[in-house]
């Protein structure tokens, strides 16, 4: 991107807007204009139009559309409505009771000032290896639902990534909102993010969600971000671990398998050794939490 | 000697007269300045590190209302933006705009327009055709004979000089014989160290609005931390007449030093306004910010020998400094690098060779502590090792050998030279060890376990200004004007800028403290070149001594003619009337001791004055400070480390300061709290690397991508502890030194120091990242 174009204070570029109120309206919008970018909460979409890296001729806004937000909770699931803040994710009752994981992974986003503007659906559609968000949901097993003309799917939120910046989503697509599972009586999870200030994104980070029964791992979910182009699961070290009794030893090679099974870069945040060797002892401790946790809630 | 029990004002904390202004967001900075018929710049960034602009070709924006302005328009006169120094040493190799850029963003045009959008859609459709030329990113490869050369000519002092191996300056200094001394040595340890370049990152982002005025003149307001220095620049560049340029004073968001030079986008924008005869405001992004300036980057080879008794003998520094493309002040830097390192410790014998050189990278200017932070980081990590290998604790080893009260004092280079007349480092040291429970800290990498904890200390100073009995190389003097009001209170006025420390309202303390008034009968005026006296720039940490010494020396001229005035209407004689303070009627008054009804407030003074035709009772006057006292500061700091993930923490800090009489305990603390967070992240945080193919920031300017600590970084205040020493300056006002940048020197070898305690291994390169970190626990286990 060139000098004299990219910014974080002026769009001279000029585009239409549109506020729908429907999710039809919306989706009929996104068909119409495929040169079309979603306006959730705007933190990562407007700083990336001032870069440039983003020139939408059509911006559609769904902060209009009443349905897109909110938390619910129906049964043994949580739903969460895509344009939720994430502030309101943050002091919610029933995700702070019910999903404290998710809780905590929302509480490492940005600033509080970025909680209230930015939502759920924008930290995970805005498909950044380092969104914390998207990786708690991902070690929750979360199923995004998607609508488009005519249409409407779910996918398991691991599935939604294609790379930086790009998920599965077609430019008439939208995502409505997120489903979670409430984990089972002893499940216990745990989310740790190293930055280079308390107000970074992650230079790595992991969640990991598990599931004790008879003092044994009966479900576990091992995710990393940015560790690869994409948040990314662990189904080795998770059946590494699944019916097994912990032990240190379990421990240490399920945490060298987890450095072994991510492929970080070099970036301006950290370097690819640094990751692998820092996912060794940031395993350890995700995995040593969340367990303690569980057999704690087995109780 | 402390006479802070004896004063009325100082030494309390105070509310600041813009503190509402502040907190309310009503304060307006030139950031926020709107005129009628205003246009908005947009300046045309060079996107390659080393070029030749062959062209701009603006044919596809003639039909656009835009003024656009290249190279070939502006005065050819090459200027250093900085005018602290004298002739003889100011290196001129600066244009307004560049046809031979030097480094990704420096300007080669601009544009202005009806709103910034239009201007940047305008920028856009201009068509530059460039030569690019190789490019050097590191001082030492720079310095080799198949680097490309960055300037041909520079001049100082009228004369052309010819640049050889791209260094713009250097200083080469010998007392006694170092030789000589490191022979005579027990013990000696060298090694080499290397800085990071870091911004800084100061709220307000460079910004400058211009009026063009009727009579051919220029109305400037912009971020600075000098008007006079701006108005003489704009002066020597444009030709226009003094008396016609008048620089208001407007309040700044910050510099850290990053404005001692007249920042790039003010003669851009008086070319633009002179051009268009329309207002221009011009205020960079923050990505344009970042592309403009940052601090030096310092290659040191330290040498230091002492004998076993534990007495500094010799010491030799080579000092290289990357200034990136152009010279702001790297030739009076060179001298501060070699008097900030002399005047730590007693040398008998020492020699310096200091470098400056060009690097194709964004130009370096003073950040707070102006190369002080740099080598007191290098001198007190060594003095650390020092210590170790002589077996003594590194706290005795400092308080063995550190420069105190009688000493020679040539902190701020060889032409400003001057003798201590107070210091409190023993006092610092002393209490701060007490503290922390030094002498019991851990041994040195004795812990086992994930995570580590350490102890270290540094000390360090800053200095007060660039006082001296005789004139030297830096200019250092300031003013001030001061005037009784007809209600008996008074307007002060100064041309010293506040970055926002609180200086002025020290003054007015000053002021109130000398006169016997209420604090709230002093009104801050703000002011412009026209009315103000010449200051110098606020750096140097010379705010309160110098422009505090400056508002005293009015204040006691106003004084004397309250003390004439009173003794007219008392029928007393003017000497043996006594001033006092009545907070009852909100004024000062003068009085005849022990005669009852022979007294008069300052109002009933100015009414008498004002109808009998007394005249208005008031003072202007110049002052230059007789000397450069330091102002001392010690740090202790616990730190953890997460051998895990080499996260680094504080966990506890204790800083004493000696800072003279203290003004504002809470300002001063506060100081003192900033400049522990900033020195923090010089250590283990911040730098701008480049990327060498592309030749620019690897951040591309993005702050997204330049962290600095938040208070969640911090440590909790219960476990942040400030003291001020009990120290008295004899030629502060009332006692006073500076603080500012001593607040921040000490930090970075505190911090290495600590982490050095806490793991067992030292660093020679900053910052010391996680990454660093992790990578040398790893070495060390691998070779255990």
């Amino acid at each position: 991107v060139s000098i004299n174009k990219f910014n974080t204070h002026i769009i001279p570029t000029r585009f239409e807007y549109h506020t729908p109120t429907t999710i039809t309206d919306a989706v009929e919008l996104l068909k119409k204009y495929e040169n079309n970018k979603i306006l959730a909460g705007g933190t990562d979409l407007i700083p990336k139009m001032k870069q440039r890296l983003l020139e939408p001729r059509h911006l559609i806004n769904l902060k209009k559309i009443p349905e897109l937000r909110g938390i619910e909770e129906k049964g043994d699931k949580i739903h969460i409505g895509a344009l939720t803040k994430l502030r309101e994710i943050e002091r919610s009752k029933i995700i702070q009771k019910k999903l404290p994981l998710l809780h905590d992974c929302i509480r490492s986003i940005g600033s509080v000032q970025i909680r209230n503007m930015g939502t759920i659906g924008g930290n995970v559609c805005n498909a950044s290896p380092a969104a914390d968000g998207a990786l708690g949901l991902i070690a929750l097993d979360a199923i995004t639902h998607i609508v488009g003309l005519n249409l409407e799917k779910e996918v398991k939120i691991d599935k939604l990534f294609m790379g930086p910046g790009h998920t599965i989503l077609s430019p008439s697509e939208l995502v409505s909102n997120f489903t979670v599972r409430i984990p089972e009586e002893g499940s216990g999870g745990c989310f740790i993010s190293v930055g280079r200030t308390s107000l970074d994104i992650s230079t790595i980070s992991i969640a990991v969600q598990m599931t004790v029964k008879r003092s044994r791992i009966q479900v576990c979910r091992v995710a990393l971000g940015s560790v690869a182009p994409t948040p990314l699961r662990l189904p080795d070290v998770e059946e590494h671990l699944t019916d097994r009794k912990v032990t240190n030893v379990l421990i240490e090679t399920a945490a060298e398998m987890a450095s072994d099974g991510i492929k970080p870069i070099t970036d301006i945040r950290g370097t690819a050794e640094y990751r692998k060797q820092a996912a060794i002892g940031m395993a350890k401790e995700a995995i040593t939490t969340a367990w303690e946790k569980a057999k704690e809630a087995e109780r | 000697m402390s006479k802070v029990s004896e004063f009325t004002v100082l030494g309390k904390d105070t509310r600041r007269q813009d503190g509402i202004a502040k907190v309310t967001g009503r304060e307006v900075f030139s950031s926020d300045i709107s005129l009628p018929r205003m246009l908005h710049a947009r300046v045309l960034k060079s996107p390659y590190p080393h070029a030749h602009v062959k062209s701009i070709d603006s044919s596809k924006i003639k039909d656009l209302d835009v003024v656009v302005l290249t190279p070939g328009e502006v005065p050819d006169i090459k200027f250093c933006p900085r005018l602290v120094s004298t002739p003889d040493s100011t290196y001129k190799d600066w244009k307004v705009l560049t046809d031979k850029p030097r480094y990704v963003g420096e300007a080669i045009g601009a544009v202005a327009a009806d709103s910034e959008e239009e201007a940047q859609r305008a920028l856009e459709l201009l068509e530059v055709e460039y030569e690019p030329l190789s490019a050097v990113f590191d001082a030492e490869e720079a310095m080799k004979k198949q680097a490309i050369p960055i300037h041909d000519e520079i001049i100082l002092d009228e004369e052309t000089l010819k640049v050889k191996n791209n260094i713009g300056c250097q200083v080469e200094i010998e007392e006694g014989d170092s030789k000589k001394g490191f022979e005579e040595s027990d013990i000696i340890v060298e090694r080499t160290y290397r800085t990071n370049r870091r911004y800084h990152n100061q709220l307000e982002c460079k910004s400058v609005v211009v009026r063009p005025e009727p009579n051919g003149g220029i109305t400037v307001w912009s971020t600075t931390q000098t008007l006079h220095n701006t108005r003489i620049l704009l002066h020597e560049i444009f030709g226009i007449p003094m008396g016609k340029i008048r620089v208001i004073k407007v309040p700044l968001g910050g510099s850290f030093g990053s404005s001692i030079q007249v920042n790039p986008v003010v003669p851009i924008a008086v070319a633009l306004a002179l051009k268009s005869k329309r207002p221009v405001k011009l205020s960079y992004t923050r990505e344009e910010d970042l592309h403009d300036h940052c601090s030096y980057q310092m290659i040191f080879r330290l040498k230091l020998g002492a004998s076993k008794e534990g007495k500094l003998t010799s010491g030799h520094l080579d000092a290289i400094l990357d200034i990136g493309g152009h010279q702001i002040q790297a030739y009076p830097l060179l001298g501060c690098v070699v008097g900030w390192w002399v005047s730590l410790y007693k040398l008998p014998h020492k020699s310096y060779m200091g470098k400056a050189v060009y690097t194709n990278k964004v130009p370096s200017c003073a950040f707070r502590g102006y190369g002080n932070p740099q080598i007191t980081w290098a001198v007190e990590t060594l003095m650390d090792e020092l210590a170790e290998k002589l077996g003594i604790d590194p706290l005795d080893f400092r308080l063995k050998n550190y420069i105190g009260e009688g000493d020679l004092f040539w902190g701020q280079g060889p032409s400003v030279k001057s003798i201590i007349q107070s210091c409190g480092v023993e006092e610092i040291l002393t209490r701060g060890a007490e503290m922390v429970d030094w002498y019991n800290r851990p041994k040195a990498a004795s812990q086992r376990g994930r995570y580590r904890r350490g102890i270290g200390m540094g000390r360090g100073y800053h200095t007060s200004s660039a006082g001296a009995p005789v004139p030297g190389t830096v200019i250092d003097f300031g003013g001030a004007f001061l005037k009784l009001n007809e209600d008996g209170t008074f307007d002060y006025i100064t041309a010293l800028m506040d970055h926002g420390g609180g200086t002025i309202d020290a003054h007015a303390k000053i002021i109130a403290e000398e006169l016997c008034v209420p604090l709230d009968n002093i009104n801050v005026v703000n002011a412009d070149t026209g009315t103000t006296v010449y200051d110098v720039c606020t750096h140097a940490s010379r705010g309160i001594y110098s422009g505090g010494g400056a508002a005293l020396k009015v204040a006691m001229q106003v004084k004397e003619k309250l003390r004439d005035f009173a003794g007219k209407m008392l029928d007393g004689y003017p000497h043996a009337l006594k001033f006092r303070r009545d907070m009852e009627r909100g004024q000062g008054v003068v009085y005849a001791e022990g005669i009852e009804g022979r007294e008069v407030t300052f109002k009933e003074i100015a009414y008498n004055a004002r109808h009998k035709n007394w005249g208005t009772i008031a003072a202007v006057d110049s002052y230059r400070q007789p000397s450069c006292p330091p102002h001392f500061t010690g740090y202790f700091v616990e730190v953890e480390v997460d051998t895990w993930t080499g996260k680094v923490r504080p966990v506890q800090v204790v800083a004493g300061a000696d800072i003279g009489t203290v003004i504002n305990p809470k300002l001063a603390a506060g100081q003192i709290h900033g400049g522990f967070a900033q020195g923090w992240s010089m250590t283990v945080n911040e730098d701008t690397p480049y990327m060498p193919k592309e030749g620019d920031l690897w951040n591309h300017g993005f702050i997204a991508d330049y962290k600095i600590p938040t208070t969640k970084d911090m440590p909790p205040l219960e476990d942040f502890q400030v003291f001020f020493a009990n120290t008295y300056e004899p030629t502060g006002p009332f006692g006073a030194k500076g603080i500012g940048e001593g607040a921040l020197n000490p930090v970075a070898g505190t911090v290495a120091n600590a982490i050095q305690n806490a793991i067992g291994v030292r660093f020679y390169d900053l910052p010391i990242t996680k990454d660093m970190i992790l990578s040398a626990l790893k070495e060390k286990e691998d070779t255990q």
